[in-house]
């Protein structure tokens, strides 16, 4: 519509001569939609390349990524529909509401808002984000005793075999029955990444997974702590391991704890989904 | 490094999660816009400035909205000649008075029925009161963001904006002289461009004219509002990254410095109010009851991130006056829930 005026401005020179400000101004925001346009596809395409690449599952928990697939369609789908509008029907339009090319009102400089939008969305084109490592597992505090009373009641399986569990499974079991002699000798066979905890000795790594409940902002690690028989320096912080052994309870740090007592540690690669739930 | 990628990560987590819901909201609000003739349920709306604080509150389960949505909603109502104490009302309680919020928080706490109650009870009651409390300022317009100011119908005991009598090149504001005798406005909003404050003109339109107008309306509210929030995120990804947890989480113990923590969490936090029950959740062991409360209502009201999008309607002192007052009354609720109830 707005390129409409432009250009009626131009042909009707004699009844409405524009001033070069108008014009200027035209054309500016004339561009400014393109770039409003622009800003809506990149986002829909960041969205959605989420998706495709699975990268959305460092992002968010599984139950919401349909949310973003949606927003994604919906983002492209609207570029799409406002480039048709540019492009072909405004004469028909332009008397409609020309009212309506008014200048929408705005908390940023004209352009700073798409333009800031379109920057961030470019390098989300090509940025890959990254699962939280062991740094931020140690900072954000690793927990063995659990603070998830949460979803235990429905989640705890208590005819699970014990090589079955999952490492959350185990910190689930602890929290719902502490008492660490209790899985004395029992088979243990867990995946997660390596923490080196200051507090641990040398031959202790910590086994961790980080638990999503809904999004990154509240990701929090869970690990248990793993013997191992040679120095920790062989198994470096964020190597992904699958560690097979039995369960023993230690004094660890004045705290009587179940460790795992490996017997096989093996790398492997990181999960396509990091977090568990 | 890696403190460099977690603070991406948690940046794009944010944006990734809070977008859909910014989409929803504006599509909403657009389509409130567009095919509702919102001044009938403004008329509707009791004028008492209490009832009308409660309205608004409950009008949330008709336009189920987050946090992020419900700015350009409460916008549009005060703008559309809505009571202040309505508008103010929906803003505070509409991110958690409705259905989506209620199954969410349902879903979490199935095992403590009473959060869901006392979260939207606590809403509730705190939106009616702030609601009632901005009511006694007359005239909002000091407190309002400038665009938002201008483009709302004066109050009552002036003439009405229509048919002012100041010459409108004497108002001010930016002119197009566009066509001959009638200056633009080129600040006007949108909706009062739409036809807001004279006759319903965009209701009259074909359904096909409508919906151009909503794809219109819908970009450029994604455009402001999406600028907004990159920055906001920013912020909160920022600080979150910044901030070891355990050092806010070592704090949470007592009945009242657990609230305290909880409350800057989740200003800290700015997590969406349709999420924000499992993140309070991961905290259910550790932290008092009242606390848990206290996240789950003052987050949804005011936090990082959507102080940001505050600014879109109300200057900075009004914004001030928001989060002391929901700050106190959620603060003194949840100290009671934990001295009775916890």
């Amino acid at each position: 519509m707005v390129r409409q005026r432009r250009r009626r401005s131009l042909n009707q020179p004699a009844k409405q001569p524009p001033t070069p400000k108008f014009s200027q101004r035209s054309a500016l925001t004339y561009w400014l939609i393109w770039l409003d346009v622009l800003a809506l596809l990149v986002w829909g395409i960041v969205l959605l390349r989420f998706w495709i690449t699975g990268r959305v599952n460092v992002l968010l928990h599984p139950d919401y990524v349909w949310l973003a697939v949606m927003a994604g369609i919906m983002l492209v789908g609207l570029a799409g529909a406002k480039v048709l509008q540019l492009l072909g029907r405004e004469g028909r339009r332009q008397t409609a509401d020309s009212r309506s090319t008014a200048q929408h009102f705005s908390l940023l400089p004209q352009g700073w808002s798409s333009l800031l939008l379109l920057v961030v969305g470019i390098f989300g084109l090509f940025y890959s984000p990254q699962a939280f490592a062991s740094q931020v597992a140690l900072e954000r505090g690793v927990t063995e005793t659990l603070t998830m009373t949460r979803s235990q009641p429905q989640s705890f399986r208590g005819g699970t075999r014990p090589e079955d569990r999952s490492l959350v499974d185990w910190v689930r079991t602890l929290n719902v029955y502490p008492e660490p002699d209790a899985y004395e000798g029992l088979p243990a066979r867990i995946e997660g990444f390596v923490i080196h905890p200051p507090e641990l000795a040398q031959d202790y790594i910590m086994l961790a997974r980080f638990v999503i409940t809904c999004c990154a902002a509240d990701v929090y690690p869970v690990g248990l702590p793993i013997k191992i028989t040679e120095r920790r320096a062989a198994y470096p912080p964020d190597t992904w391991l699958r560690v097979e052994g039995q369960m023993v309870t230690e004094d660890l740090n004045g705290l009587r704890q179940l460790v795992v007592d490996a017997d096989e540690l093996i790398a492997i690669d990181e999960p396509a989904n990091p977090y568990d739930y | 490094m890696d403190r460099w990628h977690s603070g991406l990560t948690l940046f794009f987590s944010l944006l990734v999660e809070a977008f859909p819901f910014l989409l929803l909201g504006v599509i909403f609000s657009s389509v409130l816009l567009f095919f509702v003739d919102e001044r009938q349920l403004i008329r509707a709306i009791p004028r008492n400035p209490i009832l009308g604080a409660f309205a608004g509150s409950l009008i949330g389960f008709i336009f189920p909205v987050c946090e992020c949505g419900n700015v350009p909603v409460a916008r549009r109502l005060l703008v559309q000649g809505a009571p202040t104490s309505t508008a103010i009302g929906f803003l505070l309680a509409a991110p958690t008075v409705n259905p989506i919020v209620f199954w969410a928080t349902w879903t979490a706490f199935r095992d403590q029925p009473e959060m869901v109650f006392l979260r939207v009870g606590f809403s509730l009651a705190i939106a009616t009161i702030i609601g009632w409390v901005f009511s006694r300022q007359k005239d909002m317009r000091p407190l309002l963001n400038a665009s938002v100011a201008r483009a709302m119908p004066l109050p009552a005991d002036t003439t009405s904006a229509g048919s002012t009598e100041t010459p409108s090149l004497l108002q001010s504001g930016t002119f197009m002289l566009g066509q001959p005798g009638q200056p633009q406005r080129l600040d006007s909003s949108l909706w009062q461009a739409a036809g807001v404050g004279a006759t319903p003109t965009v209701l009259s339109k074909g359904v096909s004219e409508r919906f151009r107008l909503l794809v219109e309306n819908v970009i450029l509210e994604l455009r402001e509002l999406g600028g907004v929030l990159v920055i906001g995120t920013a912020i909160a990804a920022l600080v979150q990254v910044a901030i070891p947890r355990d050092v806010v989480l070592g704090l949470g113990q007592s009945p009242v410095t657990s609230i305290l923590v909880m409350m800057a969490l989740a200003w800290i936090v700015s997590i969406c109010s349709t999420v924000d029950s499992f993140f309070a959740l991961s905290f259910a062991s550790t932290f008092t009851t009242g606390s848990l409360l206290a996240f789950l209502v003052f987050g949804p009201m005011i936090d990082l991130k959507n102080i940001a999008l505050l600014t879109s309607v109300f200057r900075t002192r009004a914004i001030i006056y928001l989060f002391f007052l929901a700050g106190q009354l959620t603060f003194v609720g949840a100290f009671l829930v934990n001295l009775y109830l916890g």
